[in-house]
């Protein structure tokens, strides 16, 4: 409407634009056609995730969206083969929808409307902390059941706005009276057209890899050391749309590009430079049993990767309050582990914090690669995960869900690990295990900088990541690339095929269209209405203008033709 | 909304022409050869027509109830507002009520009447009444002004799923303008075709007639400045309607009279 205002105006406004007035007149039969797609509310949905694990099919199984809208209220047993039912989020009774699931009984559609707070990006706040971690639990439950679910009907999220509680205020009302959707008592129709899923061909992953070398004293000819920072980037949730993974894993990329920001400014300077090569990695795959880690790792070059010392994996490091943990495969009092943990732990004591060490052996007959250090200890790399979690996630869980949003995160959790990280790296490196020596302190030119923290954190909490979805020149990927090609000398990226055991289909986002619409009975009502009202006026104007005689007669003259037949 | 609704909706905009004309004498007359003229003549007349649509256009603003007169209005009536708004009515638009535009407006909607006493006088009719004549003219006009203003609004709009009312109450407001036309032209025979009328009803017919003629401006006074909303303005012309084909009714009897 407000385009079709502006045309107006100028039309009118001087004779000047009249040579203009063919171009305009052409703008506004557009901005009129335009009008006819958009007569009814349009929001945004996002799909639920449609994935294949060797071939058993899982998620959301149809797209395509047509049905009229309907809620909980509804009288219980009644059929929604051909409804859509709308679950607000806060609203939500997970028994029911585990029952209505695991019966696999008929839906035309389902959506979960989303509190706006949960939208990526959305700082937000000012809500109740306490409902929000209700709520926050109650998404990951039906996340969880959503995502390893096979649903034999289309499952959209969308965000609450008013348009959308407006609809299901009147659609409750009418529901809860057992009333039929008219025009006047609201029935409304959700539509979402698009065309069928349609398989995602050689989904790639994409890794990237910056090599920060040492320094080499003169005339020695032995290959330097190196020490390894990897951190998982891409990330998967019930809606790939909707899936940025702020602490899982976004805290653990933006804890590495701090740290390789940090080393950066120290081995730009040949005085600093240390006597190991490092080398940051940022991988994908990771919801995968952390493929892309395991493909990375194999194309290694074997001089490169024997030369690595050990390696930290970043994940999950954005919210925890006093106690970080060291994830290990080998046996802790293993000679490595023991200095790799010996010098975190002296670190935290330092910054006021604990790391605690947790083994896990690995079991090589599981396909299941819990860890990302697991990645490398399968191929006798020593390494560590440096995380909050307290157990192993799940296969495709803590990989970015529909809760992990930026509101969920603490940036000083992320410094914390971050000058974690950093200085105990440094200690290593320059020999000064077990001092007490601050190298990136914080008023120092070394410092962690809170706000580059933040604006990668902010991005990252925009951005959904699920690899599959990503192209191979994703502009994130390139400005991940370019932020390390900042800092380090030598970046290379590394394109791979995503195992076939995975398969992905398309369509995550679709536009919702709410229509208000009117039942096919208020039709036939009206055309009752309109069919008397003009034989009432048939009649009318018969016995006005030629009298009620001829009326009658009207409807005498059949029947007394057929007896002039006979 | 669907196909059904659209047909509702056609029903109530084209359905009373079509029941008048079979309804009355006139298609025992066979008088349709008039009406299509007179149809014809209506958009002769559009073409030279501009405050109906600039009319419309005023409407832009109102809510989406305009929207549907919005549309049409490019298809058939753009290049004329072109050379008529260029030529008349280089007043910029705004959502205030100007009365001297609206005056200039009203003064453009008389091509209307132009219009119509062509049709009414100056055409060569078959031989048929005065009575059944007006009628005919009146009834070819309001189908055409029907067909070129609700048709394209509504084929295009009432088959879209959203349901509005906006597209029954255009149907309404396609009654009222049949009946205001049809008094219009009844008037219109009674000034120009009749001599020997009553020399009192004379200021009467003529005050009528202004008012119809001025009707688009008056409901366009509702909704801009009185601020009414589509559904009241419908009623209105309603009741207008059927309050002026009173009153040209009883004229033309009052005036036939003396004749019998």
């Amino acid at each position: 409407m407000a385009d079709s205002k502006k045309p107006k105006h100028q039309r009118y406004h001087s004779t000047a634009i009249e040579s203009m007035y063919p171009l305009l007149a052409l703008m506004l039969i557009l901005v009129a056609c335009v009008e006819l797609c958009d007569a009814a509310t349009v929001v945004d949905a996002y799909r639920l995730i449609q994935y294949d694990i060797s071939g058993v099919p899982f998620g959301s199984r149809f797209s395509s969206l047509n049905h009229h809208a309907a809620s909980l209220s509804f009288q219980r047993g009644a059929d929604l083969s051909r409804s859509v039912l709308i679950l607000p989020l806060r609203e939500l009774d997970l028994g029911f929808l585990q029952d209505y699931i695991s019966q696999k009984q008929s839906l035309g559609g389902l959506l979960i409307l989303l509190p706006e707070r949960f939208r990526p990006g959305n700082v937000g706040g000012g809500d109740v902390i306490s409902e929000t971690e209700g709520l926050r639990k109650l998404l990951a439950q039906v996340e969880k059941l959503l995502v390893h679910g096979n649903i034999p009907f289309p499952v959209y999220f969308a965000f609450e706005n008013e348009e959308t509680d407006a609809m299901l205020a009147d659609v409750k009302k009418n529901d809860a009276l057992g009333l039929q959707a008219t025009a006047t008592t609201g029935g409304y129709k959700l539509v979402i057209s698009v065309s069928e899923p349609r398989k995602i061909p050689s989904p790639t992953i994409t890794n990237i890899q910056g090599w920060l070398p040492g320094l080499r004293a003169d005339g020695d000819s032995n290959q330097l050391p190196t020490i390894a920072i990897v951190a998982s980037y891409d990330t998967f949730g019930a809606a790939p749309a909707l899936s940025v993974g702020s602490d899982s894993n976004g805290s653990g990329v933006v804890a590495l590009l701090e740290v390789a920001r940090l080393f950066s400014t120290l081995y730009s300077n040949p005085k600093t430079r240390g006597r190991y090569n490092l080398l940051f990695a940022l991988t994908s795959g990771g919801p995968y049993n952390y493929e892309g880690t395991q493909k990375w790792l194999k194309s290694l070059d074997q001089r490169m990767r024997e030369s690595i010392d050990y390696a930290i994996c970043l994940n999950s490091v954005g919210s925890w309050d006093n106690e970080l943990l060291v994830h290990v495969s080998k046996p802790p009092d293993n000679a490595y582990i023991k200095q790799i943990f010996e010098g975190f732990s002296n670190v935290a004591e330092d910054l006021g914090f604990q790391v605690a060490l947790k083994h896990k052996k690995i079991n090589i007959s599981n396909s299941r690669v819990a860890w990302e250090h697991e990645q490398f200890s399968r191929l006798r790399v020593t390494a560590a995960t440096l995380s909050e979690l307290q157990s192993p996630p799940e296969l495709l869980e803590n990989a970015g869900s529909l809760s992990d949003t930026r509101q969920n995160v603490n940036e000083d959790a992320i410094i914390k690990g971050v000058k974690l990280v950093a200085e105990s790296l440094a200690r290593h490196i320059y020999g000064h295990q077990g001092k007490d020596i601050k190298i990136f302190a914080d008023d120092s030119s070394l410092a962690v900088n809170p706000h580059y923290v933040r604006s990668w954190l902010d991005l990252l909490s925009q951005t959904p990541r699920v690899a599959p979805f990503l192209s191979k020149n994703e502009p994130f990927i390139m400005a991940l690339k370019k932020e390390l090609e900042d800092y380090t000398a030598e970046v290379s990226i590394q394109h791979e095929s995503l195992d076939g055991t995975f398969t992905f289909y398309d369509s995550t986002k679709a536009s919702l269209n709410i229509y208000q619409v009117a039942s096919v009975t208020f039709d036939l009502l009206l055309l009752l209405v309109l069919g008397s009202y003009l034989i009432v006026l048939f009649s009318f104007l018969v016995i006005t203008t030629r009298g009620l005689d001829d009326l009658i007669s009207l409807f005498r003259r059949p029947p007394s033709r057929k007896v002039k037949m006979v | 909304m669907t196909l059904f609704h659209f047909f509702n909706c056609a029903i109530l905009t084209f359905g009373p022409h079509a029941v008048y004309y079979s309804a009355t004498p006139l298609s025992e007359y066979d008088t349709l050869g008039t009406s299509v003229k007179a149809a014809v003549v209506y958009l002769a007349t559009a073409l030279v027509k501009v405050v109906r649509s600039t009319h419309d256009l005023d409407l832009v603003s109102e809510s989406r109830g305009y929207n549907l007169h919005f549309r049409f209005h490019f298809h058939f009536h753009f290049h004329v507002q072109l050379v008529c708004l260029a030529t008349f009515l280089q007043v910029s638009e705004t959502e205030v009520f100007d009365p001297y535009q609206e005056a200039l407006k009203a003064m453009i909607g008389f091509i209307d009447v132009a219009g119509l006493y062509f049709a009414l006088a100056q055409l060569t009719h078959r031989n048929i009444s005065q009575n059944h004549k007006f009628q005919a003219v009146g009834l070819g006009w309001a189908f055409a002004d029907s067909v070129l203003h609700r048709l394209a609004p509504l084929w295009v709009g009432a088959r879209g799923l959203e349901f509005t009312w906006d597209y029954v109450l255009q149907g309404l407001e396609a009654n009222a303008n049949l009946v205001f036309t049809i008094s219009l032209a009844a008037l219109g025979s009674l000034m120009w075709l009749r001599k020997n009328k009553p020399k009192t009803l004379i200021p009467i017919i003529y005050t009528c007639a202004l008012i119809i003629a001025t009707m688009p401006s008056i409901t366009s006074y509702l909704r801009r400045v009185m601020g009414w909303h589509f559904p009241k303005v419908v009623g209105f012309e309603l009741i207008t309607s059927l309050l002026m084909a009173f009153i040209s009714c009883q004229l033309f009897i009052l005036c036939q009279r003396p004749s019998l």
